[in-house]
């Protein structure tokens, strides 16, 4: 039973960190309808960018953190404006494929800029260091990872259901043309969902970068990340978190009873699965276009 | 008639002698020149093992300043492969047709090297050094092939060795890569057990892309492991050992030279690498500094390592570049070619080049013995070149504590 219960909360542990990304692009989704596979990248430069800050300008903790998400929002509404916003009358296909673009270039920027060494991010929190509940244990990083996933989902339902922008994202996101009819700078507003998004994402990132930094440190959790979501549902924020919890659970459950040899490619079987009984993903509504 | 004969005549002569004369020479190797090539992977995943071909070039270039090889100097000519075996096919054949290179050095990379393998064989190009440790090299040996990384199996049998005759460990587990490189580990661990009259506790396989390390951690506890051989990857091994210690898991860790750098490891895992015992292939010598004694590689001890940073690294390399063991390995996979160049003489071919080759027995550069044999297509020893290893323990500075001398490992054929 502890066994269970140890792979349940290893599980829920692992599962934080793909809440994070999955959310960021849930975002993106519900903004631009594209699956965004820069997610991980938007996440990426701005951690190395706060590892610059803390090493090399010796900028503390507290001062270095706020600025990198700064950073990344910017980032963010950079791409959306620079990029995807100048894309003439662009199809699904061909906004992966600029996003797919964009994740190239900004890895080969952070692999030309810091290297491709692996290194470590000061970080306050020890990740070695563990919590014990009784007989089971969870990372103190891990437990920091788990309070923001459903601190951030918290904060993003509230945003979403009582501030004007909020408002305005969600109207943009379920119809654009009736919500510029309302005044509603839809562009703005998609380029700040990006700025956010890449925000969310970023929190995610500085979690993961005190065990390993590495220019493709983002590339599973944006996997898995992007699992939950689809698992849970691409337009569901709710759906999105438990989407990934659902994966980091199962791989931990199939790792210690099936086979831990193919625990780490359980996620992708989990989404065809739920791709063949519920396309739209296990929260999300699915919505039928009237032609 | 007479203008347009003479002008045949002229193209018929030099048709003749343009290719008598071509004939003469050896592709990649002109009266100045011998132009060698490398693929290394200088960005994607495997990006920090990019430091072995830099290491190559920094070498080739403190040669070529010391005069070169025989009045001629090495072109190296090195390209990014991303750890991509289509990329390598793709560098590897645009370098040999286009350019015409006399032979291969190093190419980090089991799978990359798969993919040129048979190409370079099939035409009978020399190649010297893959950075692996992998059987395929030399299992069957290839006439034109010459392996001077000690394979992984040595590694987990001076492992196991120094686990069970040194510390008096009994339960030791294995974690390994489920590719090659892993299962070669494997292999040796289970053989070198079996010899100590013991068997693994647990052999875990872990996939490249698995980055959450608790299932393995529990896996381990599970068997009640007091040693855990890591045959994974440099992240792999700092996560493995941080989730350890958050688990409260704590046995004697240790890791193959691929994961050894001292140095690294101490900074990527905030010290907790202290006290992982490591196997080494060269670098430092053990008799020299003595067992129970530490060796710091910034200050190294070994004459020739200590050349190489003085001569190689000081001057050749960029400024970002850090000195460590993949660097300093880029040096040590080319050191026997570059041997072998020197007794192929002036008149160089690429079938005086093997035969100069085949002569090398106990070849000492900055690694451990290196020996070839004549061609038999029966016995893999004739390619192995290095088949000894020693052991060390890294210590809380990121210096190694010698623990084992050179010791022989009989090559082990994996199932």
């Amino acid at each position: 039973m502890i066994d269970f219960l140890q792979m349940v909360l290893n599980g829920i542990a692992a599962g934080s960190s793909y809440a994070l990304v999955g959310l960021g692009m849930v975002l993106i989704y519900k903004a631009s309808e594209v699956p965004n596979f820069v997610q991980g990248e938007m996440a990426l430069l701005p951690v190395f960018v706060a590892f610059m800050l803390l090493e090399s300008y010796g900028v503390p903790p507290y001062m270095a953190f706020p600025i990198t998400l700064i950073f990344a929002f910017f980032l963010g509404c950079f791409l959306e404006f620079a990029i995807l916003r100048r894309a003439k009358d662009p199809n699904i296909l061909g906004l992966i494929i600029i996003t797919i673009g964009m994740e190239m270039i900004l890895l080969g920027l952070v692999s030309w800029k810091f290297g491709a060494d692996q290194r470590v991010m000061p970080f306050p929190i020890s990740e070695y260091d563990s919590i014990a509940i009784g007989n089971l244990f969870i990372s103190s990083l891990n437990m920091l990872t788990l309070v923001a996933a459903l601190f951030i989902m918290l904060v993003l339902f509230l945003f979403f259901r009582y501030s004007k922008i909020g408002v305005a994202m969600k109207a943009s996101q379920q119809n654009e043309t009736a919500a510029r009819l309302m005044g509603i700078k839809t562009k703005q507003v998609r380029m700040l969902t990006w700025g956010i998004s890449a925000m969310v994402g970023t929190v995610a990132g500085l979690l993961l970068a005190p065990v390993i930094m590495e220019p493709f440190m983002m590339w599973n959790p944006m996997m898995k990340g992007f699992a939950g979501a689809v698992v849970g549902g691409m337009t569901s924020l709710p759906g999105a978190v438990i989407g990934a919890y659902i994966i980091g659970v199962i791989e931990n459950l199939f790792g210690g009873y099936v086979s831990i040899e193919f625990k780490s490619v359980v996620a992708f079987a989990v989404i065809v699965l739920v791709l063949c009984v519920r396309p739209s993903g296990l929260f999300a509504r699915h919505y039928v276009k009237k032609v | 008639m007479k203008k347009k004969s003479l002008s045949i005549a002229a193209i018929m002569f030099l048709l003749v002698f343009g290719l008598a004369l071509n004939g003469s020479a050896e592709q990649g190797v002109t009266d100045t020149e011998i132009h060698i090539g490398q693929w290394s992977p200088q960005t994607g995943p495997a990006a920090p093992w990019g430091a072995v071909a830099r290491g190559t070039d920094a070498y080739f270039k403190m040669i070529n300043a010391e005069g070169g090889i025989h009045g001629r100097k090495i072109i190296h000519h090195y390209f990014d492969d991303g750890y991509n075996p289509a990329k390598t096919v793709a560098g590897v054949k645009q370098l040999q047709e286009d350019v015409g290179m006399f032979g291969w050095v190093s190419g980090v990379g089991t799978a990359c090297g798969l993919a040129v393998k048979d190409y370079l064989m099939g035409r009978k190009i020399p190649w010297v050094g893959p950075s692996s440790g992998s059987s395929h090299w030399v299992d069957p040996p290839q006439k034109y092939l010459f392996n001077d990384y000690p394979l992984y199996s040595g590694d987990a049998q001076i492992l196991v060795k120094v686990a069970a005759e040194k510390l008096g460990l009994k339960r030791i587990a294995i974690t390994y890569q489920n590719d090659d490189y892993g299962k070669l580990g494997l292999a040796g661990a289970r053989k070198q057990a079996a010899k100590e009259g013991l068997s693994l506790v647990a052999e875990i396989p872990m996939n490249v892309a698995d980055t959450d390390m608790a299932p393995f951690v529990m896996e381990l506890k599970k068997a009640n492991a007091d040693s855990v051989l890591m045959f994974i990857g440099v992240g792999q091994v700092a996560r493995l050992i941080g989730t350890g210690k958050a688990m409260k898991f704590d046995p004697r860790w240790m890791t193959t030279t691929t994961c050894a750098d001292a140095p690294l490891m101490i900074a990527i895992t905030k010290g907790l690498f202290a006290g992982t015992i490591v196997a080494n292939f060269g670098l430092f010598e053990p008799q020299v500094v003595g067992i129970g004694n530490t060796e710091d590689v910034n200050n190294p001890s070994h004459p020739v390592v200590k050349k190489y940073y003085e001569d190689a690294f000081k001057k050749f390399a960029a400024k970002e570049e850090r000195w460590g063991l993949t660097f300093v390995a880029g040096m040590a996979y080319a050191e026997p070619m570059l041997e072998g160049l020197k007794r192929a003489g002036r008149d160089l071919t690429r079938e005086k080049f093997v035969a100069a080759m085949e002569t090398i027995k106990d070849f000492k550069g900055s690694m451990g013995r290196v020996s070839y044999g004549s061609f038999d297509p029966n016995d893999p020893h004739c390619r192995v070149g290095q088949t000894e290893i020693f052991a060390s323990e890294v210590t809380a500075d990121g210096k190694y504590k010698v623990l084992m001398d050179w010791t022989e490992m009989p090559y082990v054929k994996i199932d």
